[in-house]
C-alpha cells in the first residue's frame, strides 16, 4: 500500500512538473512561436535527461530477464506522437474551440485512451480490470478539470 | 467544428499513446533513458517539421529563463515513465491531470493575488473528491460487515 501511495504522489508531482513546463514554454512561445518553443524545449530536455542518466539512474537499466523479447523499435518512438501534439494542438487552438475547449477535449481524449489501453491491453500494456471506483475517480477528476479549464482564472 | 473536436480528442489520444509508449520503454531501459529517447526523437521530428514549414522566429530577445521548460519536461517524462506501467494508463493519466489542474489553479491564484472563480473552486472540489474516492470506498467496505 505504501508503495502505491508513493506512486500516486509521484504521478501528481508529475502533473505539477507539467504545469511548470507549460508555464515556461508559454513564455518562450510568446517571445517566439509555439513550434520553435517546443523544438527548443525538446533540445534542452534531451540534454538535461542525458545528464541525469548517469547522475540518477546509476543502477543502470533494469536487467532484462533471460529469454525476454527484444525491445521493439516503436518503444523508442514515443516522442513522435508527443511532438505531433504540438503541431496539431496549434491548429485546434486557432479554431472556434479556443484554448479552453481544446484543453478540455485533450484531457477527455487522454482519459478515454487510458481506459481503453488498460481494458484492452493496448500498446503491450498489461490488461487491467477497470473497476467502478476507477471510473468514478476518472469521471470526477475529468469533470472537475473541465470546470477548472472552462471556469476562467 | 466536428473536425476540430475530433482533432482535439485525437490530440489527447496521442498524448496518452506517447506516455504509454515511454512507460513501456521505461520498463526496459529505465525511466531516465526513456526521457532521453522521448526528447531526442521528438527533437528530430520537430526539426523535420521546421525544415518543411521553413518558419524561424526572431529569437534575439528571449529571456534565458524561458528555456527552463525543457528541464521540467525532462523530469516530467522520467517521472511519468516510471509511474505509468506501475499504475496503469488510466490511473496514471487521471493522477497526472489532477496534479496539473490543481497546481495551475494555485499558480494562477498566487500570480493574480485573487481567489479562483466559484466555478473553478467547484472544479477543485470535484477533483479532490475524485482523488479521495478509493479511500472512501475502502473505508465504507471495512465498515460493511
Amino acid at each position: 500500500m505504501t508503495g502505491r501511495v508513493l506512486d500516486w504522489l509521484l504521478a501528481i508531482a508529475g502533473g505539477v512538473l507539467l504545469t511548470l513546463m507549460t508555464l515556461s514554454n508559454a513564455v518562450l512561445a510568446r517571445h517566439t512561436d509555439a513550434l520553435y518553443a517546443s523544438w527548443a524545449a525538446h533540445a534542452v530536455g534531451a540534454v538535461v535527461a542525458l545528464l541525469l542518466v548517469p547522475a540518477i539512474a546509476r543502477r543502470g537499466a533494469p536487467v532484462r530477464a533471460a529469454g525476454a523479447a527484444r525491445t521493439p523499435l516503436w518503444y523508442y518512438l514515443g516522442g513522435i506522437p508527443g511532438a505531433l501534439v504540438v503541431v496539431l494542438s496549434a491548429v485546434a487552438v486557432n479554431s472556434e474551440l479556443a484554448l479552453a475547449g481544446t484543453i478540455a477535449l485533450m484531457l477527455t481524449g487522454q482519459v478515454v485512451f487510458g481506459t481503453a489501453a488498460d481494458h484492452l491491453g493496448l500498446l503491450h500494456t498489461p490488461q487491467r480490470r477497470v473497476t467502478g471506483t476507477d471510473l468514478a475517480v476518472a469521471g470526477c477528476v475529468l469533470a472537475g478539470s473541465v470546470l477548472i479549464v472552462l471556469g476562467g482564472a | 467544428m466536428l473536425f476540430f473536436v475530433s482533432l482535439a480528442l485525437l490530440n489527447g489520444v496521442l498524448i496518452g499513446a506517447s506516455r504509454t509508449i515511454n512507460g513501456q520503454l521505461g520498463t526496459r531501459a529505465g525511466a531516465f533513458r526513456a526521457s532521453v529517447w522521448n526528447h531526442v526523437v521528438g527533437f528530430v521530428f520537430l526539426s523535420a517539421v521546421l525544415l518543411v514549414l521553413r518558419t524561424w522566429p526572431d529569437i534575439t530577445d528571449v529571456p534565458v529563463a524561458a528555456y527552463a521548460g525543457g528541464v521540467f519536461g525532462a523530469l516530467f517524462v522520467a517521472v511519468n515513465s516510471y509511474v505509468f506501467p506501475r499504475l496503469g494508463a488510466m490511473s496514471a493519466s487521471v493522477l497526472v491531470i489532477s496534479g496539473q489542474v490543481l497546481s495551475a489553479v494555485v499558480i494562477d491564484c498566487v500570480q493574480q493575488g485573487t481567489l479562483p472563480a466559484p466555478v473553478r473552486l467547484a472544479g477543485v472540489a470535484l477533483v479532490l473528491l475524485g482523488l479521495s474516492l478509493p479511500r472512501i470506498t475502502a473505508h465504507l467496505r471495512r465498515k460493511d460487515p
